[in-house]
């Protein structure tokens, strides 16, 4: 009965024309603009793009705070993850629900609190300057470490939602047998957890790296015109420099990212579920 | 031309590139309870779901009732279906359930409740009128998919394995319903089964089927005791089966002669049980045997290849090991028309 | 060495990590005070009722309730027909069009916006809330089509073959077989699509202008002015919006089996 071919791309079409009409046209239209200049093809607009000292900044920096937010939340996450998945029935739902909690949240508020936080007037200064650490308010905000908070707190849920995925997929008795043999906890992670895990932390890797590389607005609201990552300044260069090439450049190299981590993404999937 | 109630000419099915049936020509009468017996992927199933409509045969033509249906929708052919899974609604009550069908054709109200009444009480489940179908036994649903085609009054009851995924008892309990069901509105029913003991069991006719083509039509005891083939013999449990070439039988050791001229046939076949143990112009050495309650069998090693013999649990056992002379007598073989 | 401390020192860390901010705002939007501060300095309701009083603020959750609901309905309208051609048909070029819907997650939002922009909306002059629409719609579409599918996966299709053989078409089958067994993914394919659509900022940055607004962009440009607790108030509304919705969704619905 589902043998007709017509019938089904009738169905699937106009979902299909509309994405690309709509999504895919405009989208690859804009990329070519990064690889046309005085009607030729041509690199120039990437030479260009870096040889201007602010974007490898820019550029630089946005890799350097994925990468830390990444390493960190993978650490973060292997303890938390750890302790969740440890806990009875009723405790684990009720805390894997409380991590997931801050995913619902619209992002704008997640990282409007941590202006409350670290503003001059915010608690952080207030406990500094209260203690007497420091006679002026620290400025916090504005800062890498500001942004690198504030991503954090964004994707570290994910982080943590992949590796209890993990854990529980690892045989119960791996870790029993370790310590049985003699392993203290160190090499437990090393040799038995980190291996059997891999996937787990590949998947939550992935989705915190590419993340935190197009992330809007926390480095928007924390990070400001002072702190530019590579959406913030293409932002930027479209709306005050009109520079349409620039942002072309960038949209393309987050595309790339993007498009490698679902790519990783997939493989791991379908890797994992051929066993 | 016949004029069979249900004739399928020279029918070829396909999926894709893939031709699962070819040329496949079968006649059915009103009335007669037939079975389409065969390994996966014969085409069994194929078969049965062009019939249904739900497969639109490459080439080829179905006739129903005087009628060319080849063309003609599913939902338009008045053909019944019990599928393997009983494909129940499971959003709908068992009530609901059985009446769809009458309700897309417009009956209401009355009729239709007491239509479906009717239908509940004939596989004994009018107290289960406002169950979902998840509250119910595998056998429960079967029945409940039974009387959902049989309100229909359909031209021809189709149904595909329906007793493969029952327990011992509950397939006794079905094989009997079937049969009731039959008899008391001597529906066309034409049921797909892997199963040669539940095709023996049930049907008129058996088609036993190989590779998208038909290997031999017959009644339960043609079928069991005269196969055509080495395939169906072999399906229906002889084991000791011969090519003949040349009035001798081939064996891996070589041509044999037998002690009396054999029939004109590509082939000679034996059960166990009508091998002779004890006397005989073959010999063979007992390789195994198991008792199986009121029969012994006992495999030999012989130069004709292994043997399977069954006898009397009542007689003497003979060990491993024993050397037995054997007989494979005439009378007693199934003559093969094909090898193949 | 796993002391027994261990677990709940990570965890309560943890929480206070994640959700100390949320908790803080709240408490920032009850302050009576005139300054974004905490700790707030007395309790008043104040904040929380400006919120409703100033205009750009109702016009733009108006504007976000709009593509959320519309925009989430018409990724609807093309997904499901979608997703039940790639669930039971086997396409020539399924992967293909599974690809083609699912793209718009992969793509970073900012970057649709600002295409729309600069070849619909300003050489055509595209009406910026239809674009706006579609951009919203294209978002949404790959979170439709997959939920529906996995529905449709998980739902036999020899049920439509019953149907059918019992005299219905196959369109009736559809609504009256296939329908009443989705809902529960469709409903929570409008639930998801209802909230990442709500919440979504880089698609709807270059498509804003005069009373062309989404509620976030809004807060956004008004974090930069003002310095007052109204953002901390709308956002603890936002996120209790948020969270009623997906509790809600998952008392009912179950919704965490569908996605």
């Amino acid at each position: 009965m589902f043998q007709n071919r017509a019938e089904a791309l009738a169905l699937a079409l106009p979902a299909a024309v509309f994405a690309a009409v709509v999504f895919l046209l405009p989208v690859a239209i804009l990329l070519s603009e990064g690889f046309h200049a005085d009607g030729a093809w041509t690199l120039s607009a990437y030479t260009g793009f870096f040889s201007e000292q602010l974007n490898r900044t820019v550029f630089i920096r946005t890799f350097k705070l994925g990468l830390e937010v990444t390493a960190v939340s993978a650490v973060i996450g292997y303890a938390a993850a750890f302790a969740i998945v440890n806990l009875p029935p009723k405790g684990k739902g009720r805390m894997i629900g409380l991590v997931t909690l801050p995913l619902m949240i619209s992002p704008v508020a997640r990282t409007y609190a941590w202006i409350v936080i670290l503003g001059r007037t915010g608690i952080v200064n207030q406990a500094i300057t209260g203690l007497g650490f420091s006679d002026e308010p620290l400025r916090l905000l504005f800062t890498e470490t500001a942004v690198f908070i504030g991503l954090l707190q964004l994707f570290l849920p994910l982080m943590i939602l992949s590796l209890i995925s993990a854990l529980e997929n690892m045989p119960k008795d791996a870790i029993p047998a370790a310590r049985v043999l003699g392993a203290n906890w160190f090499q437990v992670f090393w040799k038995v957890i980190l291996p059997l895990t891999k996937e787990g932390l590949v998947v939550g890797g992935t989705l915190v790296f590419t993340g935190s590389l197009t992330a809007y607005i926390t480095p928007a609201v924390l990070g400001g015109s002072k702190v530019l990552m590579l959406e913030t300044l293409l932002y930027q260069q479209v709306s005050v420099s009109n520079n349409f090439v620039s942002a072309s450049v960038i949209a393309f190299m987050l595309i790339v990212m993007s498009f490698a981590a679902n790519i990783l993404l997939k493989r791991l999937a379908t890797a994992r579920n051929k066993r | 031309m016949s004029d069979a109630y249900l004739q399928l000419d020279k029918l070829t099915l396909a999926y894709g590139d893939t031709v699962a049936v070819k040329d496949l020509d079968l006649t059915i009468e009103k009335g007669e309870l037939v079975a389409l017996l065969g390994p996966s992927g014969c085409g069994k199933t194929t078969t049965m779901r062009s019939i249904a409509g739900l497969l639109t045969p490459a080439s080829g033509r179905i006739n129903l009732d005087g009628d060319d249906i080849t063309r003609v929708s599913a939902n338009k052919r008045n053909v019944g279906l019990v599928f393997q899974s009983y494909a129940l609604f499971p959003h709908l009550t068992v009530y609901e359930n059985v009446a769809f069908g009458l309700r897309l054709k417009g009956v209401s109200g009355q009729d239709l409740d007491k239509r479906v009444t009717a239908g509940l009480k004939s596989v004994g489940l009018s107290s289960f009128a406002s169950r979902k179908p998840a509250e119910l036994s595998g056998g429960q649903q079967q029945r409940v998919a039974l009387a959902r085609s049989m309100v229909m009054e359909p031209k021809v009851l189709l149904l595909d394995e329906p007793l493969s995924n029952l327990d011992a008892r509950l397939r006794l309990e079905m094989r009997a319903e079937l049969q009731r069901v039959q008899k008391e509105t001597g529906v066309t029913m034409i049921f797909v089964t892997h199963d040669q003991v539940e095709a023996l069991a049930l049907a008129d006719r058996i088609v036993v089927m190989l590779n998208g083509g038909i290997e031999q039509i017959g009644t339960p005891e043609d079928i069991y005791n005269r196969p055509v083939s080495a395939f169906v013999a072999d399906f229906v449990g002889f084991e000791n089966v011969f090519k003949l070439e040349r009035g001798k039988l081939v064996t891996p050791n070589g041509p044999v002669d037998l002690p009396a001229p054999a029939p004109q046939a590509a082939g000679l076949a034996w059960r166990p049980r009508t091998v002779i143990l004890g006397s005989g112009p073959f010999q063979g050495t007992v390789r195994g045997t198991s008792y199986a309650g009121n029969t012994r069998e006992y495999l030999l090693d012989t130069p004709l290849g292994p043997i399977k013999a069954e006898v009397d649990a009542g007689l003497a056992a003979h060990a491993i090991g024993t050397a037995l002379s054997f007989d494979l007598p005439l009378a007693a073989a199934a003559s093969l028309s094909r090898f193949g | 060495m796993t002391s027994r401390l261990f677990p709940p020192i990570v965890l309560g860390l943890l929480l206070t990590f994640l959700i100390g901010p949320f908790l803080i705002i709240i408490a920032a939007s009850l302050s009576a005070g005139d300054t974004l501060a905490f700790p707030p300095q007395g309790l008043s309701l104040k904040w929380v009722a400006k919120v409703f009083t100033i205009d750009s603020f109702r016009e733009s959750f108006a504007m976000s309730m709009f593509l959320a609901v519309f925009g989430t309905l018409s990724a609807l309208i093309l997904g499901i027909p979608a997703a039940y051609a790639l669930s039971r048909y086997k396409l020539p070029f399924g992967e293909t069009v599974r690809t083609i819907v699912s793209l718009p997650i992969i793509v970073p939002g900012i970057i649709v916006g600002l295409a729309l922009l600069r070849y619909l909306v300003v050489p055509f002059g595209f009406n910026i809330t239809l674009a706006l629409f579609f951009a919203h719609t294209a978002l949404v579409l790959p979170y439709a089509v997959r939920v529906v599918s996995a529905s449709l996966n998980n739902l036999r299709s020899d049920i439509e073959e019953a149907a059918v053989l019992l005299g219905s078409s196959r369109t009736g089958a559809f609504f009256r077989v296939v329908m009443p067994n989705i809902r529960g993914g469709i409903l929570a394919a409008f639930i998801l699509g209802f909230v990442t659509s709500f919440n979504q900022v880089p698609v709807s940055l270059f498509l804003s202008g005069p009373g062309v607004r989404t509620l976030p962009i809004d807060m956004l440009g008004y974090m930069e002015t003002t310095y007052d607790p109204s953002i901390a108030a709308l956002s603890s509304l936002l996120a209790f919006l948020s969270i009623g919705i997906v509790f809600l969704a998952e008392r009912f619905l179950g919704f965490s089996r569908y996605v």
